[in-house]
Order: structure tokens, then C-alpha cells, then sequence
């Protein structure tokens, strides 16, 4: 791929990137959210047409590509929130739209699973094709792509973060498969943020960002830490915007507390405090978070808000307890779509205000302004839709609905997910002021270095247990990546 | 736009998306011209009232359909709620002599079976598509068993010797200021009130945030289970203020064919009212044209003196042309806009 540009909307999202991958190569595609990848990989897929530049696939130009021709021509993307179908068995899946039919349009069934059998044995894969797709675990799934990508005749594999949700073994089963078709002569863009992957798997490298072509190379050449330098470009220095603050007392403890996903977690956090909690994709964070809020309900244990047991909790009594959380996947769990930025900010406190029935316009856009002018939103009217707005300003609109109920913990799950560097920085110096007007603050990141720039202790989770507690200066990047991922098995202090 | 013009009050909005926005009275007064011109010579003050009096059940109803409709679910019930609550009212007047108890009764069995759909939809989250179904034929079924079985007669009649059968009876066709049917004052009533209630308080707001993201309301602090109870509920409340209506302009009620099929007028006006069937879109006071519209086709037929069997044919094709328009102004929008850039 040579000088693709793309823009959306007129702002440039990739401007004049080169990528060549060579046959039998793992080729890795770095940057951060946002540098630009899956715009690249959707138009080598054939998602979306390029604005410029050409693409050349074993000696030929692909013009104007959907997903099917570039399909055809031999490339599979194999998407992080896989693309199969999951109440159809494994053969079917394999011969989608492939089926083998005999006179009548009768499917040839045991014809198709004897041959995906087969497939499966040359691939050194273990799937049953009679199994329903459902039934299969995540690890499989994505064995089951690529086996289809392959079956497909694809010669260039495309895999968005295969790893995001595989333990260690499984990633071990990838990287073999990987390994051995690799020798065959396939070639594979392998995008993931994972370091230590990158390092294991790729041949070469390429760095994205903001859209530009930063750096191409061997592998071999370069560490880790020249690599996220590349990445992450000047901002790589340690902005740090902690403030140490006085703490004020306890107003979030949990004793023994149970839920879906998580056990027994023991905690004590303090007024004014931000804590950063952290562990690997399911470690139960997320429901932690949702079980204090009231979403879902507690099995064992205590929760306390300022002194006080909550008992039965729902959202509502956790609302009128000052308590409020912005959920992870703005789009899925936050964003009214079809609401204006003030409908949006105003919904929540409603919730508490209800003895007050009606809607005064003008009292809300007076506090409106307060929230927007504070957290510096950048929208033309309060009356545009939510939507028109970019995922940052959207996430601020999100987080002025929580500060407008008056709320004194802030629960942020993922924060800043999906939003470019510049708002995530915004926000995080947000959390930081909310934190010295006397707000208590918990994050669940996946960014460690988002922790490390804020919070004054930081919770490891592993598993659904406390893992570790680290205090602010114990906090460093590979400490809590061994205590996330158990690496070392350490002693519980908190 | 500077921030302070943010405050100045709503943005200037262009002349085609304020299209877009109301095109059920562009379709209202396209109909109405229809009529106007077929009719040219016989058209009476009255003639034209008439299409509001006519409106005015299905035009309530209506209201509670759309109400579910934002929430994302339907309403099938509503009329054999219309038939049953209209059916047991007659039995309620007989026995009283009062049209007061004969509303209190009709608006409270509205509550009551409205309830019915809503716990059912809401509390314990069963697709609303199924439980109205399924509502839609027993409520029917025990208007018209009760009255073969228990009253023993074909049709529920008010009984005209009562001493206020004829207040109750004038009342339906009585006029205000001997001009607007009483009947329509109180359609515009409820229109008034289910505009007022879904734009200007902060529960009939919690109406479209569950139908735009479910979960993102329950996040919210919305409680969705009590939102769509008291949707279905407010709808049987309407369905009951209906069947009164239907009672005081009819003075009776033959459940085989009170409200039948009047769900599906009654959905066709939500939607000709510009409300979208996928949830958490639309203003209420689209369904008081998307009534009237439909009321006039009938008066078309008639003055044109086609077979009213060919009623339906027309009504549908209406349904598609005015979705079809709904769908066609954002696109249309879209390519003007491009041009211009």
C-alpha cells in the first residue's frame, strides 16, 4: 500500500501511509487509539475506498475493493468482535455462502464436515464441525476465523488485537498456529498494543500516528521502549498532573463483598482520593463498579457509602447516595442517541428532582453552561444532538450529567476509551480538579500510564480478587503488569 | 455560533428539516384539500367538523399506541379494551342511571387492564408484541361471552328509559358554542395534555430515553421496568376515556365490531404523525393529524361514492406514501446539503 489518504468529514485520518507486508511475514501495525490503523486495514479489506494512493496485492492493483473482491484476491480480516455466526455449527460457518449442494439445492452436510474436518487437521486445530459456534469459547472462535480465512484461499491474514481476550495458553495455541502457517508462505498484519507480543511474534513493524507513517522496520532492530516512543510521540514524557491533596475520611469501604465475577474484595477509600484500578480484560472491575452502583446485585459481603450499609441496592438509592458511574462503551450504556447534549446532561439529575415534575429550559441551560464551561465542552448549541459531538466532548457531556447530580464518588469505567490523546488528557486533568474540590474518584483503566498520571493508589485485580493495592510511588508500569497478570504471586496487602 | 447564542433559546432550524419534522400536516392538508375539492359543493362547517368528531376515538387511542411505540413496544389491546370497557360500561350505566360512575368506571377498568399489559411488559419482561396479542383476544372474547352468556342479548344498549340516559346521549352530540363537537374539544384536550406531558416533564421524557437506549437509561437512574408499566397503563386509561366517548356519541356497544382493527388505524396514525416505530422519536402532536388524515380518507369514499370496501386499499396506500415521504425528506436533505458544500 502506497500514499493512502483518507479523510472522514474533512479531517484527516491517514495521510500518505506506505505498507508493504512480504509474503510469510508477521507484520505488525502499532499506534495508539486512534493513529489509524483500522482505517488502513478497512480499506486494504475493502470497508472503506481510499481517497488516494495505491494498493498492490501479489502483483496486482486492487481498485476499487469491497469486501468481497479483496476477499477473492486473498485477504481476510479477522475482526477483534469476531465475525461469525453463532447459531450456526462450525461446517456452516466454514461454507458460508461455499455450501456444497447436490441436484435440488440439497446441502451436502457430511461431505462439508468430512472436508472441514480435514481442515482442521492440517491446521493442528481442535474443533468439532458439528459443534455450534455458540458453544465454542472465544479462543476458538478465532481459530475457527482464521481456519475459515484460510479455507477462503486467503493469503494475508488481518488481526485486529487477536488477544485482547485469550489467557496465556490460548495466545500460546495462537502464536503456534500463527508460527506454523507462517512456514507455509502466509503472510499476517498482526495489530495489538501488547509489547511483549509484538516482540514474539512479528518479523516487522510499522508505526502509525495521527494518521502518519512514523516509522517501518525489522523487529530486530529496535525495544520496546523505542517502539512506544515511536508510538506515542512527545507525549511519551510523563505528564503527570498529580497533586497531593489532603484526604478526608472514609466514604467508600466494602468488607468481604461478593458479586458477579468478583469475590470478596476488601476496600477502604477516602474522600478526595483517586484510586486506579486495573487487571486484564474481565478481571472483574467493571462489575465491581456495577454492583456499587446498584446495576447488578450484591451476593456476600458489605457495602458501605459514607458510614452508612446499603442494603438491596438498585441505581436509584445509590444515586440519592451521591454516588454515580459513567459506564464502559459510551455508546452501548451512556449515550442518549436520539437525545440533544442538554436532554443528555439533564436526565440523570431529573431522576432526584422528580417531586419537581416539570422541565424549567432555562434553569437547566443555565446549569448547562456552569458544566459546560467548567469542563471547557466544545458544542455549538445545547440543543444539537448528542451524537453530532466527538467521542471526547461526548464523554464530558456524560460526565457534567454525573457532576449535575451533585454526586461526591465518581465510579469512571474506561474513561477515556475510544477518545482521542488531546480530551483524554483534558479529562484526566478534570479527574484531577474534581479530586481537589473534595470528589472521590475511582478508574478502571486498562492504560496503566493513565494511572500512574493521577491516581494515588492503584488496585490490581486478578481474576476477581484484590491482587495487590500499590501506593502512588509504587506504582510502575511493569510492577502492576506482573501483579495483573499474576506473573509473580504476591502477598495481598492493603 | 458563539456560546452565548447557545442560551439565546433553539438554533434556527432550515426550512426542510422543520419539513421533515412536521410532515404529517403537509399529509393532513394535502387529504384535507382532496376532500375540500371532491366535495367542493357539499362542504358544511359542519361536513368538516365532523372529521374532528369522527377522529376522536381512535385519535385517543392513538395517543396511547404512541406512547408505546416510543418505548419501543405496540399496543395491540386497545380495541378490545375499547370493546370490553365499552361492553361493561353499558352494564355499569343500567345499573347506576350515572354517566359520572359510568366514566369513573370506564377510565379506572382502563387503569386496570392497561396494568395488566404493562406489569406483564414491564415487571416481568415479556415481549410486548406477544402479551397485547394475546390480551387483544381475551378482552374481546369476555366482552362478547358475557354478553351472550350472562346478558343474554347480541348487542350492550344503554337503556334509553333511564332518567339520564338523554344527558349522557346529548352529551356525545352536543356542540360548544354550537360550533365544535364536544366529542373533538375533548380529542384537542388530550392532545394538549399528551403534548404538554411528553415535552415539558421530566417523566415523559424518561418515555423516549427508554425507547432511544434502553440500557444507557436504566445507567441513567431511569426505572424502565416503571416507565413501560406506566405506558400501557396510560394507554388503557385513554382506551377507557374512548370507549365513554364511543358510549355518549353511540349510546351502544356491539363487542364483535367496537374497535376492531382499530389497533391497526391507530398504529397507521402514530406513524403517519411522524413517530418512528424503532423508538425513542416523534412528537405526539403528529397522531392528532395522523387521526384526523385517516378520518377524512373515509369521508372521501363516501363523497366520492366508491364501495367502502375499498377504504382499506386507499388507507394503506397512504400509510406507505406518507412513510415514504418520512424516509425521502432526511435523504433528500442530505444530497442538498452536499451540493451546496
Amino acid at each position: 500500500m502506497t500514499g493512502i489518504s483518507k479523510s472522514f468529514f474533512g479531517v484527516k485520518v491517514l495521510d500518505h501511509v506506505d505498507l508493504s507486508v512480504r509474503p510469510g511475514e508477521v507484520h505488525a501495525l502499532l499506534g495508539e487509539n486512534g493513529a489509524g490503523k483500522s482505517t488502513l486495514m478497512n480499506i486494504l479489506a475493502g470497508v472503506y475506498h481510499r481517497d488516494a494512493g495505491q494498493v498492490v496485492f501479489q502483483g496486482k492493483p486492487l481498485e476499487n475493493t469491497t469486501v468481497h473482491s479483496s476477499e477473492e484476491a486473498g485477504i481476510a480480516f479477522v475482526h477483534q468482535e469476531l465475525n461469525l455466526f453463532n447459531d450456526l455449527r462450525v461446517y456452516e460457518n466454514v461454507f458460508l455462502r461455499k455450501e456444497i449442494v447436490r441436484p435440488f439445492g440439497v446441502l451436502a452436510k457430511k461431505e462439508m464436515i468430512r472436508r472441514t474436518r480435514e481442515l482442521m487437521r492440517q491446521l493442528g486445530v481442535d474443533i468439532n464441525p458439528s459443534d455450534m459456534v455458540s458453544e465454542l469459547d472465544t479462543s476458538k472462535k478465532q481459530q475457527l476465523e482464521i481456519a475459515k480465512a484460510l479455507f477462503a484461499k486467503a493469503e494475508l491474514i488481518i488481526l485486529d488485537e487477536p488477544t485482547t481476550s485469550l489467557n496465556s495458553d490460548e495466545i500460546d495455541i495462537l502464536f503456534g498456529l500463527v508460527d506454523r502457517l507462517k512456514a507455509q508462505g502466509k503472510s499476517f498484519i498482526f495489530i495489538s498494543h501488547k509489547m511483549q507480543e509484538v516482540f514474539r511474534i512479528a518479523d516487522r513493524f510499522t508505526v502509525l500516528r495521527n494518521g502518519q507513517l512514523i516509522h517501518t522496520g525489522d523487529i530486530r532492530d529496535v525495544d520496546p521502549t523505542q517502539v512506544a516512543r515511536m508510538m506515542v510521540g512527545s507525549q511519551y514524557t510523563d505528564q503527570s498532573v498529580y497533586e497531593a491533596r489532603e484526604l478526608g475520611e472514609v466514604v467508600l469501604e466494602t468488607r468481604r463483598l461478593s458479586g458477579e465475577g468478583f469475590h470478596e474484595v476488601d476496600l477502604s477509600i477516602r474522600r478526595g482520593e483517586i484510586v486506579g484500578f486495573t487487571g486484564l480484560k474481565g478481571a472483574g472491575i467493571s462489575e465491581l463498579f456495577a454492583t456499587i452502583f446498584g446495576v447488578l446485585p450484591i451476593k456476600s459481603g458489605q457495602l458501605l457509602l459514607f458510614g452508612q450499609e446499603m442494603k438491596g441496592n438498585s441505581v436509584r438509592q445509590a444515586m440519592r447516595s451521591r454516588l454515580s458511574m459513567i459506564a464502559a462503551n459510551r455508546k452501548e450504556n451512556s449515550i442518549i442517541p436520539d437525545f440533544s447534549l442538554l436532554e443528555n446532561f439533564y436526565v440523570s439529575e431529573h431522576r432526584l428532582s422528580s417531586k419537581r415534575p416539570l422541565i424549567a429550559v432555562k434553569g437547566e441551560l443555565r446549569r448547562y453552561k456552569t458544566h459546560r464551561d467548567a469542563l471547557s465542552i466544545r458544542a455549538n448549541s445545547a440543543f444539537d444532538m448528542i451524537t453530532s459531538l466527538s467521542g471526547g466532548n461526548q464523554q464530558k457531556v456524560i460526565l457534567a450529567r454525573w457532576l449535575n447530580t451533585q454526586a461526591d464518588i465518581l465510579l469512571l469505567d474506561n474513561p477515556t476509551q475510544g477518545i482521542d490523546v488531546g480530551s483524554k488528557a483534558e479529562i484526566y486533568g478534570l479527574i484531577q480538579q474534581l479530586a481537589l474540590s473534595g470528589k472521590t474518584i475511582l478508574v478502571n483503566t486498562l492504560e496503566i500510564p493513565e494511572i500512574m498520571k493521577m491516581a494515588d493508589r492503584c488496585v490490581v485485580f486478578y481474576h476477581g480478587r484484590v491482587h495487590s493495592i500499590l501506593q502512588r510511588d509504587e506504582i510502575a508500569e511493569e510492577r502492576v503488569m506482573i501483579a495483573a497478570t499474576n506473573a509473580i504471586k504476591s502477598e495481598v496487602h492493603a | 455560533m458563539t456560546p452565548s447564542s447557545a442560551l439565546s433559546g433553539r438554533p434556527k432550524q432550515s426550512f426542510t428539516r422543520v419539513l421533515g419534522n412536521y410532515s404529517f400536516v403537509l399529509i393532513f392538508i394535502a387529504i384535507l384539500m382532496v376532500y375540500l375539492i371532491i366535495n367542493a359543493g357539499a362542504t358544511t362547517w359542519s361536513g368538516v367538523m365532523n372529521i374532528l368528531r369522527h377522529s376522536t376515538v381512535v385519535g385517543i387511542i392513538a395517543f396511547g399506541m404512541g406512547l408505546a411505540i416510543i418505548t419501543g413496544g405496540i399496543d395491540l389491546s386497545v380495541g378490545s379494551m375499547l370493546s370490553l370497557i365499552g361492553g361493561f360500561s353499558v352494564v355499569v350505566f343500567n345499573a347506576t342511571n350515572s354517566p359520572l360512575i359510568t366514566l369513573v368506571f370506564a377510565l379506572l377498568a382502563g387503569l386496570a387492564l392497561g396494568s395488566i399489559n404493562g406489569l406483564l411488559i414491564g415487571w416481568v419482561k415479556m415481549p410486548p408484541f406477544i402479551v397485547t396479542l394475546a390480551n387483544m383476544m381475551i378482552f374481546r372474547s369476555i366482552a362478547q361471552y358475557y354478553l351472550r352468556s350472562v346478558e343474554r342479548k347480541s348487542i350492550y344498549n344503554m337503556d334509553g328509559t333511564l332518567s339520564s340516559y338523554d344527558a349522557f346521549y346529548n352529551f356525545g352530540q352536543s356542540k360548544l358554542f354550537d360550533l365544535i363537537p364536544m366529542v373533538g374539544v375533548i380529542l384537542v384536550l388530550v392532545t394538549v395534555i399528551m403534548v404538554f406531558l411528553s415535552t415539558s416533564t421530566k417523566s415523559g421524557r424518561t418515555i423516549y430515553a427508554v425507547g432511544s437506549n434502553e440500557r444507557a437509561a436504566v445507567l441513567a437512574g431511569i426505572s424502565v421496568e416503571w416507565v413501560r408499566t406506566s405506558v400501557y397503563a396510560i394507554t388503557g386509561v385513554l382506551s377507557g376515556l374512548a370507549a365513554f366517548l364511543w358510549l355518549a356519541m353511540n349510546g351502544a356497544v356491539d363487542p364483535a365490531t367496537l374497535g376492531r382493527s382499530n389497533e391497526m388505524y391507530a398504529i397507521a396514525a402514530v406513524v403517519i404523525g411522524g413517530v418512528s416505530m424503532s423508538g425513542g422519536k416523534g412528537k405526539l402532536l403528529g397522531i392528532l393529524f395522523g387521526a384526523m388524515s385517516y378520518n377524512i380518507i373515509d369521508k372521501i369514499i363516501a363523497a366520492m361514492r366508491f364501495d367502502a370496501l375499498i377504504n382499506d386499499t386507499i388507507k394503506g396506500a397512504i400509510l406507505l406514501v406518507a412513510v415514504l415521504i418520512q424516509i425521502m425528506i432526511p435523504v433528500l436533505r442530505g444530497r442538498l446539503r452536499k451540493t451546496r458544500d
